[in-house]
């Protein structure tokens, strides 16, 4: 009888529950106080949507300046693994070709504004040269996961980074990673075959 | 010279330039563009603007009052050193304002305006007619009354403030990543040593628009696809405000300024 009581308990209290944690977290997690988010109103129905659905890991980068403490990093870094999704097929790699024409669109992923090693655009300079990463690194399946898991979600490896978040926002499918995978990694990519703009 | 012959000569030399711009420190290349500018067509684009803003300052309104009987912070009509010390919390209209704002402002509530009838660009013009008698002058901005004190709070948070579906926010480029390129462009230290605030309102030839800060930063928005706050907002009074007051005692080398 016991037993059954404390299902029946817990049957009632879930819906409690439920409702009570979001509100409990956007209480604990939300960067602007009400009253500002009725000024940044005054932006514009588009501009102020933006914010008011800011995500909680947003939240937490923007009141921490970028700089998680480090009692936070174990939990951030665990729920931003958790956002990442793999291709229906299980092949990291995909069609190099397609993944060079993401690469260097600037509309789509633009990578080149930020990385060098590009044999289409001159590359910035705000991430790391990736100039010859598929000759660098080796195709093992450890690289590819790797590579996959940074671009599918770069705060999963670098915390608050400036990299989007290409996946877990939906700015790019997981097909269209493993292709930009590909694009880095295949020795036969122009990216790995011919030399980037701007090599000396 | 129309504005318009002026902005084909200036075209037409900067289409000879860009390029070769590669690798260009883009603040050396508006000088040396400046200089070029002034030596084809004899005046700048900037110099042209302010004359105009000049002729809308001193239009009357349908209230038949010039823009002479407005308070800019200093007093009635006084325009020297004004700008420098904007943004400002005004008591006739209990809000704190920027130069735009308190354009509009008098043009409304003293000339007798009606906002549809006000012009951007007329604006802007009038803006770089006023800011050019803040040459020279520092920066002072304060944060006394607490509407000032809440902006200031509020563009700062925004400043730092991750959003969107690119997770960006000023800070990422102009803190993080100073001086680090995108394609050609440095990330400018805004709060910093770059004294960001002073460079505005301009000229930029690489477009050929004239711009307020209030432009600046929703390009800055615009450029990472980033919905952008509208002008006269308050998101945009907030940002302002803070990194004016970021670069209190930074003297204004040249208002309108003349940039890439
Ligand atoms: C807005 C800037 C930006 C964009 C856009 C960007 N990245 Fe990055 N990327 C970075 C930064 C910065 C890092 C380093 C992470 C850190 O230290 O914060 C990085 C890291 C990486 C790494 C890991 C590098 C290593 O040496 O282990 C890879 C791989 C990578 N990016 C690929 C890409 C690809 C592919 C794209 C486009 C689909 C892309 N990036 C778009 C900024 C960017
Ligand atoms: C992805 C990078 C990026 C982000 C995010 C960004 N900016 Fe910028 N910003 C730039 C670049 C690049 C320039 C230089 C553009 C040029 O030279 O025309 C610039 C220029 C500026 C300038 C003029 C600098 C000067 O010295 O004249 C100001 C002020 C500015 N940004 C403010 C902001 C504000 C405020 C925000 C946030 C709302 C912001 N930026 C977000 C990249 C960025």
């Amino acid at each position: 009888m016991c037993g059954e009581e404390a299902v029946m308990k817990a049957k009632k209290l879930i819906p409690i529950l439920f409702l009570a944690a979001p509100l409990v977290v956007a209480l604990a997690q939300s960067y602007f106080n009400p009253s500002e988010l009725e000024a940044v109103k005054t932006g514009g129905k588009a501009y102020a949507e933006v914010f008011l659905n800011q995500r909680p890991d947003q939240a937490l980068c923007s009141a921490h300046r970028n700089r998680l403490p480090a009692d936070f990093l174990p939990k951030f870094l665990e729920e931003q693994r958790a956002l990442i999704k793999y291709p229906q097929s299980g092949k990291l790699m995909g069609d190099w070709k397609k993944g060079g024409a993401i690469f260097n669109n600037l509309q789509k992923a633009n990578c080149f504004s930020c990385h060098f090693g590009s044999p289409v655009h001159l590359g910035g300079d705000v991430g790391p040269s990736l100039e010859k990463y598929g000759l660098n690194r080796g195709q093992s399946e450890a690289v590819q996961r790797y590579t996959y898991e940074v671009i599918y979600n770069a705060w999963a490896y670098f915390p608050c980074t400036v990299m989007y978040r290409f996946g877990a926002q939906g700015l790019l499918t997981p097909e269209e990673i493993a292709d930009v995978v590909a694009y880095l990694l295949d020795p036969e990519s122009d990216f790995n075959t011919k030399p980037a703009v701007g090599s000396r | 010279m129309p504005l318009w012959v002026l902005r084909a000569v200036a075209v037409f030399v900067l289409l000879g330039l860009g390029l070769a711009q590669g690798e260009v420190d883009p603040r050396e290349e508006a000088k040396r563009q400046k200089q070029l500018l002034l030596e084809t067509a004899g005046i700048l684009p900037t110099e042209l603007i302010v004359e105009q803003g000049k002729e809308f300052f001193n239009r009357k309104g349908p209230l038949g009052k010039t823009m002479a009987e407005c308070d800019f912070g200093l007093g009635k009509g006084v325009l020297e050193g004004a700008a420098a010390r904007l943004p400002r919390y005004f008591l006739d209209t209990g809000k704190v304002e920027d130069l735009d704002s308190r354009i509009l402002t008098c043009m409304t509530r003293v000339q007798g305006f009606r906002p549809d009838q006000i012009k951007r660009q007329e604006v802007v013009a009038i803006a770089f007619y006023i800011a050019s008698f803040s040459m020279g002058k520092p920066i002072q901005v304060r944060l006394l009354f607490p509407q000032e004190r809440e902006l200031y709070a509020l563009g700062e948070k925004l400043f730092y403030a991750r959003s969107g579906a690119r997770d960006v926010g000023c800070a990422t480029c102009h803190i993080s990543y100073v001086g680090r390129r995108a394609g050609v462009l440095p990330y400018a230290d805004v709060l910093g040593k770059d004294k960001s605030w002073t460079h505005w309102p301009a000229y930029r030839y690489s477009n050929d628009q004239i711009w307020t800060m209030q432009d600046r930063i929703r390009a800055c928005y615009g450029n990472i696809a980033h919905p952008q706050p509208d002008l006269y907002s308050l998101p945009i009074l907030a940002l302002e405000l803070f990194m004016a007051y970021q670069n209190n005692g930074a003297v204004v080398e040249e208002w309108p300024a003349f940039v890439r």
